[in-house]
């Protein structure tokens, strides 16, 4: 069974990067420097938290933008501060995930480039001894299918109701210098009050009620940059659709490219969004859609038997193998007459790398799992043109922020890098090797 | 391992000694209840932050010929400090009241 979903899951990266026989495998990463970034677990060290006594005696610094390493500099800093976070008892984590997760994370980074696209590399040691690549399932109850699995951060798992289940993640996010603050502040410009799992976490009725999420059909608060509200601190006060057009037109936005290791990884990808006023995807179709209907509330897409030897799985068959559901490799439409029993799974989510257009479909990723550690090769095409893409160019540097979730967890529960800098063969604190 | 580790634990050791009747305390490691305090994010030990360097704070009190009981004070009693800007604001706390523990920080930063 995990033979057959691999050899599908292998085929399909070959396939996919049937353009890129000079791509991320023929690279000789022995040969590209590597830089150690710590990335530490942030709690809700909001925007607003930052700016307020709270964060004492650095309130008004980081009110009037001075870079949090103008402080944050000590060489074990993002260890102490992780670690302190994560101790018990800190007002910045009020949940039972202290004690259970890193503090920090240790990522290494390797860039190089070709004329075509940026290779970005990233090696860590997951805290489990197995990859996160499993995602939430639809669970057959006897009567209705149901999600299973949760992000260990919500309640359900928290109360032992709900096993943790969540994929891994790798994401970056890319300023060209045109966002104010982020060179200094990075992804904690875009973290605020008011978002999932942060303090003062919205509700339904104050999101309806808002002009700006109403107009966006949001239902949630998700990341923001401050230029896009009235008051940065309030996510209430939203700027018009058109202000904000304004400024995505300027490019004051962020690029946010996030590898997931179900969601992504099975077809070979790492998805793309932006940040502006909310946390948002490309134009285009993303590689993932989900799998439940919303009216029947039953899977769309089952697995096709023929190709993989079960129609759904159980269980006591997580994390023991790979269970993508593939629209054009090992999915067909679900049968609800197939005889299911209480108990039986199917994933959440459909992946298709067919399906996925547009700029939400250009970035590329090859990873693995090995010994505790994932290495995963990004591959970020040069000169995209896209209104919602930083085009990276040879001679370029970008303001970069990266982020890991780890050990089945989403939104806050990540380990963040304060900001640094990539240049595309120029020089900072990781510079892209031209490729010969 | 680095000067400044180097440092703390000869430290550590002569405070062990005066220490006889605490032996709880035979591990006092100067530099990391310091940084426990958050100390160094304003305090570097050659650069400017929002407070003086630890070379600085070292070299005026070798030079007005102050000593660590002056320094306790700066960390025990939660004084108005200026600022570079003219404003004022509390001093930190250090989180102990031990009197040797904070003798130790004291000189250790009093030895930058
Ligand atoms: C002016 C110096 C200064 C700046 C600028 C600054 N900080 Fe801090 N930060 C501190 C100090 C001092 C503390 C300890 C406060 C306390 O609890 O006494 C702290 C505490 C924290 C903590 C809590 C964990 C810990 O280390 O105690 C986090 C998280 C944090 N800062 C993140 C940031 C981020 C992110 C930025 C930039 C957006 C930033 N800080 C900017 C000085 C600063
Ligand atoms: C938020 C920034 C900040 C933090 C955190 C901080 N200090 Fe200070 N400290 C200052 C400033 C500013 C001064 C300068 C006061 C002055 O010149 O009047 C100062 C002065 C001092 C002095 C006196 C220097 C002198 O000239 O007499 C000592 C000693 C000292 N700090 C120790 C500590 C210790 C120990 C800690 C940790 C418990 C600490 N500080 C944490 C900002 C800070």
């Amino acid at each position: 069974m995990k033979k057959s979903a691999l050899f599908l899951g292998v085929s399909v990266i070959v396939a996919g990067c049937a353009s890129m026989t000079s791509g991320p495998q023929a690279i000789d990463w022995n040969k590209i420097p590597a830089t150690k970034v710590t990335l530490f677990y942030p709690g809700q060290s909001s925007y607003e938290w930052l700016r307020s006594e709270a964060h004492a005696g650095a309130a008004k610094e980081t009110a009037r933008g001075d870079a949090c390493v103008s402080c944050h500099d000590d060489p074990k800093e993002e260890q102490r501060q992780g670690s302190k976070i994560l101790r018990g008892n800190h007002p910045l984590e009020p949940t039972a995930i202290a004690g259970k997760k890193n503090g920090y994370v240790d990522l290494a980074v390797q860039a190089a480039y070709d004329d075509k696209n940026a290779y970005l590399r990233f090696q860590w040691k997951t805290q489990n001894p197995y990859p996160g690549t499993e995602h939430q399932y639809l669970r057959f109850d006897g009567k209705e299918w149901k999600v299973y699995g949760f992000p260990k951060l919500d309640k359900v798992v928290q109360e032992g109701r709900q096993p943790g289940i969540y994929e891994d993640r790798m994401s970056i996010m890319i300023d060209d210098g045109k966002v104010p603050g982020f060179a200094q502040q990075g992804c904690w410009l875009t973290c605020h009050d008011g978002q999932r799992d942060m303090p003062k976490q919205f509700t339904k009725e104050d999101v309806a009620a808002n002009a700006l999420l109403t107009a966006l059909k949001k239902s949630d608060v998700r990341k923001y940059l401050p230029e896009t509200r009235g008051n940065p601190s309030d996510w209430k006060t939203g700027k018009s659709v058109e202000e904000i057009a304004r400024i995505k037109e300027a490019g004051r936005f962020v690029d946010l490219i996030q590898w997931r290791a179900h969601r992504s990884h099975a077809v070979g990808m790492a998805d793309d969004g932006f940040v502006l006023e909310f946390r948002n995807g490309d134009a285009g179709k993303d590689m993932f859609s989900g799998n439940a209907d919303s009216k029947t509330h039953q899977p769309k897409f089952m697995w096709d038997e023929k190709k993989v030897g079960y129609k759904s799985i159980t269980a006591d068959q997580l994390r023991k193998g790979d269970h993508f559901l593939i629209r054009e490799q090992n999915a067909v439409p679900f049968d609800p007459n197939a005889g299911w029993k209480v108990g039986d799974m199917v994933p959440d989510y459909l992946i298709s790398r067919e399906d996925a257009k547009g700029s939400a479909a250009e970035n590329n990723a090859v990873a693995s799992w090995k010994d505790g550690m994932w290495t995963v090769v990004i591959v970020r095409p040069l000169g995209l043109a896209n209104s919602d893409d930083k085009t990276l160019k040879a001679g370029g540097v970008y303001n970069v922020g990266f982020a890991v979730h780890d050990d089945n967890i989403t939104t806050r529960g990540h380990q963040v890098s304060y900001v640094k800098t990539l240049g595309i063969g120029a020089k900072a604190d990781i510079t892209a090797v031209k490729l010969n | 391992m680095t000067k400044q580790h180097i440092h703390s634990i000869i430290l550590s050791a002569a405070i062990a000694g005066l220490c006889l009747s605490t032996p709880a305390f035979a591990q006092v490691d100067a530099e990391e209840i310091f940084k426990e305090n958050d100390c160094h994010k304003c305090h570097h030990p050659t650069k400017a932050k929002k407070g003086p360097s630890l070379a600085k704070i070292a070299a005026k009190y070798k030079e007005k010929k102050l000593d660590e009981k002056e320094a306790i004070k700066h960390m025990t009693a939660g004084k108005k400090v200026e600022l570079d800007d003219g404003t004022k604001e509390d001093h930190k706390i250090i989180d102990t009241k031990d009197v040797a523990v904070q003798t130790a920080v004291a000189k250790w930063m009093l030895n930058r």
